[in-house]
C-alpha cells in the first residue's frame, strides 16, 4: 500500500509542475499575442491604411481645386491692369521652374526593367535589380544634358524631390514606385539619347546585368506637374537690399 | 485518483500567483515540455491501475522524455527542420494509447464489483 501512496504522490507532484507550466505557457501566448490576434492586427492596419489612402485622395483633390482657383483669380487679376498682367507672367515663368506646371514638348521616354537573365546560384540578385541609385544616376545624366523636365512613372521631379530605396520598392515625392520605371524628359531628343547611350555610360553599365533599358525619342511627351503639397517651415527668403 | 487533480491545481494557482514568464523564443521548448510531463502523468496512473508502477522509472522516464524533447527542439532549430514534431508525435500518440488502457482497466474494474 506504501508503494501505491507514493506513486500518487509522484504523479501528484508532476501535475504540480504540468500545472505551473500550463499557467507560464497561458501567461507568455496571452502577453505576446497568439497567431490570431496578430491577424487581427493586420486587418486593423489594412482597414486603417485604406482610411488613409482615401484621405489622400481626397486631399489630392482638393489641391487641384484650390489650384485651378487660384488661376481663376490671376485670371481676373491680369485683366485689371498691366502690372498685375506682368507679375502674372513672371509668376508662370516661377512655376515652370518649379515644376508645377503640366507641359508638352520633345523628348525622349526610358523604360527601366528589372533583369530577366537568368540568375546564377550564388550570384548576388541585388546585381540585377533596379535601384535608386541606378534611377539617380539616369536622372542627373539627362539633367546634365539639358533635359528641361523629367517624370518617373508619373512623378514630376522638382528641386527637393527624393530618389530613394524603400525595401523593394523606390520612393519618389514620397510615392512609392515599382519596377518598370518610365522615365520622360523634354529637351532636345537627340542630345539625350545620346547622353544616355554614351559608350561606358549608364545605359551601358546596366545592360552588363541585363537589366531591361529601352529608350524612344517622342515629338510629344506629356509631362505632368508636381502635385504634391509645397511647403517652406524652415526656408526664409532674404529680400533683395536686405543682405549686407 | 484524486491526488493528480490536487497536485494539478495546486501548481495551477501557485503559476498564476507566481510571475513566471516564458520568453517567446523558449515557447516551443514549453509546449514540448508540457507534452512530456502529460506524457508521464498518463504513464504513470496506467502503470498504478496496472499494478506494475516503479518509482525510478517513472523519475528517470519523466527527465529523459523532457531531455531528449528538448534536445529535438534545440538541434530542429540549428537545424532549420522541425524535428520537435517528432517527439509531439510520439508523446500524443502514447498519450492517447495510454488513456485507452486506463480507461479499460477502469471499466474491468467497475464491472468486477
Amino acid at each position: 500500500m506504501k508503494n501505491t501512496f507514493q506513486a500518487h504522490f509522484l504523479i501528484a507532484a508532476v501535475c504540480f509542475i504540468l500545472g505551473m507550466m500550463l499557467v507560464a505557457q497561458f501567461r507568455s501566448v496571452q502577453i505576446n499575442g497568439g497567431a490570431i490576434t496578430s491577424l487581427q492586427r493586420a486587418q486593423e492596419l489594412t482597414s486603417e491604411l485604406k482610411n488613409v489612402i482615401d484621405e489622400r485622395e481626397m486631399l489630392k483633390k482638393e489641391i487641384t481645386e484650390l489650384r485651378g482657383r487660384l488661376t481663376e483669380y490671376e485670371n481676373s487679376a491680369s485683366k485689371v491692369s498691366g502690372l498685375t498682367d506682368a507679375m502674372k507672367k513672371e509668376l508662370e515663368k516661377a512655376r515652370m521652374t518649379a515644376g508645377l506646371l503640366e507641359g508638352t514638348g520633345p523628348g525622349v521616354v526610358i523604360t527601366l526593367d528589372d533583369s530577366n537573365v537568368p540568375r546564377q546560384p550564388g550570384e548576388d540578385p541585388n546585381l540585377f535589380l533596379i535601384h535608386d541609385e541606378d534611377l539617380l544616376k539616369v536622372v542627373n545624366e539627362l539633367f546634365a544634358a539639358g533635359a528641361e523636365a523629367v517624370s518617373i512613372n508619373g512623378q514630376r521631379i522638382i528641386a527637393n524631390s527624393e530618389i530613394r530605396c524603400v525595401g523593394p520598392t523606390i520612393i519618389v515625392n514620397s510615392v512609392r514606385l515599382a519596377p518598370p520605371f518610365i522615365v520622360q524628359a523634354i529637351g532636345d531628343p537627340d542630345t539625350l539619347e545620346s547622353s544616355l547611350k554614351m559608350r561606358g555610360g549608364i545605359i551601358e553599365s546596366l545592360q552588363v546585368f541585363g537589366i531591361q533599358v529601352s529608350i524612344k525619342k517622342q515629338d510629344n511627351i506629356e509631362m505632368p506637374a508636381y502635385n504634391g503639397p509645397v511647403q517652406f517651415n524652415y526656408f526664409k527668403p532674404v529680400k533683395a537690399g536686405e543682405k549686407q | 485518483m484524486i491526488y493528480p487533480l490536487i497536485g494539478l491545481l495546486l501548481g495551477i494557482l501557485v503559476g498564476i500567483y507566481m510571475p513566471i514568464n516564458v520568453p517567446v523564443i523558449y515557447a516551443p521548448y514549453m509546449s514540448i515540455a508540457v507534452l512530456a510531463a502529460l506524457d508521464s502523468v498518463f504513464g504513470g496512473i496506467r502503470a498504478i491501475e496496472e499494478n506494475s508502477f516503479n518509482m525510478n522509472i517513472f523519475i528517470t522516464g519523466f527527465f529523459s522524455n523532457a531531455l531528449l524533447a528538448g534536445f529535438l527542439a534545440y538541434f530542429g532549430d540549428r537545424l532549420g527542420i522541425p524535428i520537435y514534431l517528432a517527439a509531439i508525435f510520439a508523446f500524443g500518440v502514447r498519450i492517447f494509447q495510454n488513456l485507452a488502457i486506463i480507461r479499460r482497466e477502469i471499466i474491468e474494474r467497475l464491472l468486477k464489483k
